[in-house]
């Protein structure tokens, strides 16, 4: 209530000192500011600070959580990266990956097996493969497939579900629509085609492997790279995760899953969930497991594919390693094979 | 910029992290963000940035050493990328700092829902239930029970000794309240809240979100068209909020 006395004071003080010249425009539009705010302030609603507070403490909670969960895992993918860079050479890539579409797709698809990462440091890893000169192809269906083909993932999902027919689908689909996109790229021909320039200014190319280097030189060579990607892919790790835990803050999860019966929009709440919550390939079978006793197998399986290829913040660090046209594609063709994979279990299969 | 300040930036923010996981792994609050079973790895990746931190000084130290042995030995990328990119790395320690850490309660219930069956949890685990002391159970476990038996009338009228934080809803009684708690299967982003009823004549004194030890008798009662297990409280006591405020499924 204190504003309706300030009110006239103000406006007697405004005009003071526009008609005296005295104190700048800047003071007065500040004044101004100031009055509107606490015009706000006052006819907002009793408890809207508490209301407000709460919202931040859940957006605050929600974020730390994504966050704490993935920080240990971009680690993990960034020292892969790092150590790559010093301890293998072009020659080793051209001889472990064929250079045909097909087959640098299918291998590329389980490289997953040796680089044991999940979607937030199989983009830094990515992208210093590509600069080992590995094929578009081979490198596309690797950043998708990955995440999931991988011992640790194949481990958390058969913990869940049991070494059985979700474990197989989950692996056989996110296999096809890895390599499927692989090749649909294959056709791009060079990986410079697809990539970001590395911004003048942003190159943190400086860092070499040179030959004669010693093994602790090598080491701490990768060290120093662990830490530029760690940052570099990091930050998009913070604004992806804001995000998703913004929409958690503000969007009804329980009335998402009141709306997701019926075999098509089952399968689309399940896809647009994977994608707002955002949570690791690593851990996302044990959330998965929870929605199995409302939703039908292919909407989960659907669930389980898509997660892992994309979400709020794999989508922000593909933004930063390739261009805007490739990362449509690296998200449109997922999407709509893993909606096709999900409908066709839902009509169909069960 | 230097090179040697860009680096210097990056050890103090790696640093700030290195500390931020500590004092949430000393305070035992790690677990208001994440399951007990990822614990361990945080904690490896934890020691992780504290070596990459020290990396970075050691680097520095040897840079500047470097430069006063070779003073007119200049440095050829002395043009280091632009520091802004790396304060948003501060974002997750300011939060941490500034609001005061709070795990999951009732102001969540909003957008994330709460339950009063089990349909989120699969009914594997349910076998063991059986063999529990009926007081060891907690809010989850009798809920499950209610969830995938068929008959519950072996249940009813088993002591119950339930901890959650009081959740007050429009649809119960006035004498009656949530006893609530949040499940967590992998971060705080998935998790979700499970409520059992609970009916205690003084139930307008209790305070929302406070933690309370439930002890009664379990009831079969039916909200929203689902067989629900309610507590005829005997005792409400106030308790302190556990240490692990989820429960880990």
């Amino acid at each position: 209530m204190f504003s309706f006395y300030l009110f006239p004071l103000v406006i007697i003080l405004c005009v003071e000192t526009i008609t005296s010249k005295r104190i700048s425009r800047n003071a007065v539009l500040f004044i101004l500011l100031a009055v509107l705010l606490a015009v706000t302030l006052s006819l907002l609603p009793e408890g809207f600070f508490t209301w407000l507070w709460d919202k931040l403490n859940v957006f605050a909670t929600v974020f730390l959580g994504i966050f704490v969960e993935a920080v240990p895992y971009l680690l993990l993918g960034t020292f892969a990266s790092g150590l790559v860079e010093v301890f293998m050479d072009r020659d080793a890539m051209s001889r472990w990956v064929s250079n045909r579409p097909g087959a640098a797709a299918i291998s590329g698809a389980f490289m997953g097996m040796v680089f044991p990462v999940c979607e937030c440091g199989v983009v830094p890893l990515t992208r210093r493969l590509f600069k080992k000169g590995l094929p578009l192809s081979a490198g596309i269906s690797f950043l998708l497939a990955a995440p999931v083909l991988n011992p640790i993932v194949i481990i958390s999902t058969a913990s869940a579900f049991g070494w059985g027919e979700m474990l197989l689908w989950r692996f056989v689909i996110s296999l096809v629509i890895a390599v499927t996109v692989g090749l649909v790229f294959s056709a791009q021909g060079e990986a410079a085609e697809v990539l970001r320039p590395v911004m003048a200014g942003d190159d943190h190319d400086h860092i070499h492997a040179e030959a004669g280097d010693s093994v602790r030189e090598k080491i701490r060579k990768a060290l120093l790279i662990t830490v530029d990607e760690f940052f570099d892919m990091g930050r998009y790790l913070v604004l992806g995760s804001m995000l998703a835990a913004g929409l958690q803050t503000f969007v009804s999860q329980s009335a998402l899953l009141a709306i997701g019966s019926g075999p098509v929009l089952s399968v689309l709440v399940m896809l647009l969930l994977a994608v707002i919550l955002s949570i690791c390939s690593t851990v996302d079978s044990f959330v998965a497991l929870g929605f199995t006793g409302v939703f039908s197998f292919g909407s989960v399986l659907s669930f389980l594919v898509f997660g892992p290829m994309v979400d709020i913040k794999s989508v922000m660090m593909y933004l930063q390693v390739f261009k805007r046209r490739a990362v449509f594609y690296i998200v449109g063709i997922p999407f709509l094979m893993s909606l096709a994979a999900g409908l066709v279990f839902n009509y169909f299969v069960k | 910029m230097s090179q040697r300040m860009f680096r210097s930036y990056q050890g103090l923010l790696l640093s700030g992290l290195f500390i931020f996981f500590v004092v949430k792994a000393v305070n035992g609050q790690l677990t208001w963000y994440i399951n007990s079973r990822f614990v361990p790895l945080t904690i490896v990746g934890m020691i992780f940035l504290g070596i990459l931190a020290q990396t970075i000084f050691t680097e520095n130290r040897r840079s500047r050493l470097h430069e006063t042995e070779h003073p007119d030995h200049h440095h050829e990328h002395d043009h280091a990328p632009s520091a802004v990119n790396l304060w948003v790395m501060l974002i997750p320690i300011l939060i941490g700092v500034l609001i005061p850490a709070r795990p999951l309660d009732s102001s969540a219930f909003a957008t994330k829902g709460f339950n009063t069956s089990a349909p989120l949890i699969s009914s594997d685990s349910s076998a063991s239930i059986f063999e529990t002391e009926s007081q060891a159970r907690n809010v989850l476990d009798w809920l499950k029970l209610f969830s995938f038996q068929d008959d519950v009338t072996p249940f009813i009228g088993e002591e119950a000794s339930v901890i959650g934080f009081v959740y007050f809803d429009d649809q119960l009684a006035s004498d009656q309240f949530y006893v609530s708690r949040f499940v967590v299967s992998c971060c705080a982003a998935d998790g979700f809240a499970v409520a059992m009823p609970a009916r205690w004549d003084d139930a307008a004194t209790l305070r929302q979100d406070a933690w309370v030890l439930v002890t009664g008798n379990i009831e079969s009662v039916t909200i929203k068209g689902q067989r629900v297990p309610m507590i005829v409280a005997e005792t409400v006591q106030p308790v302190d909020a556990p240490d692990q405020p989820y429960l880990f499924p």
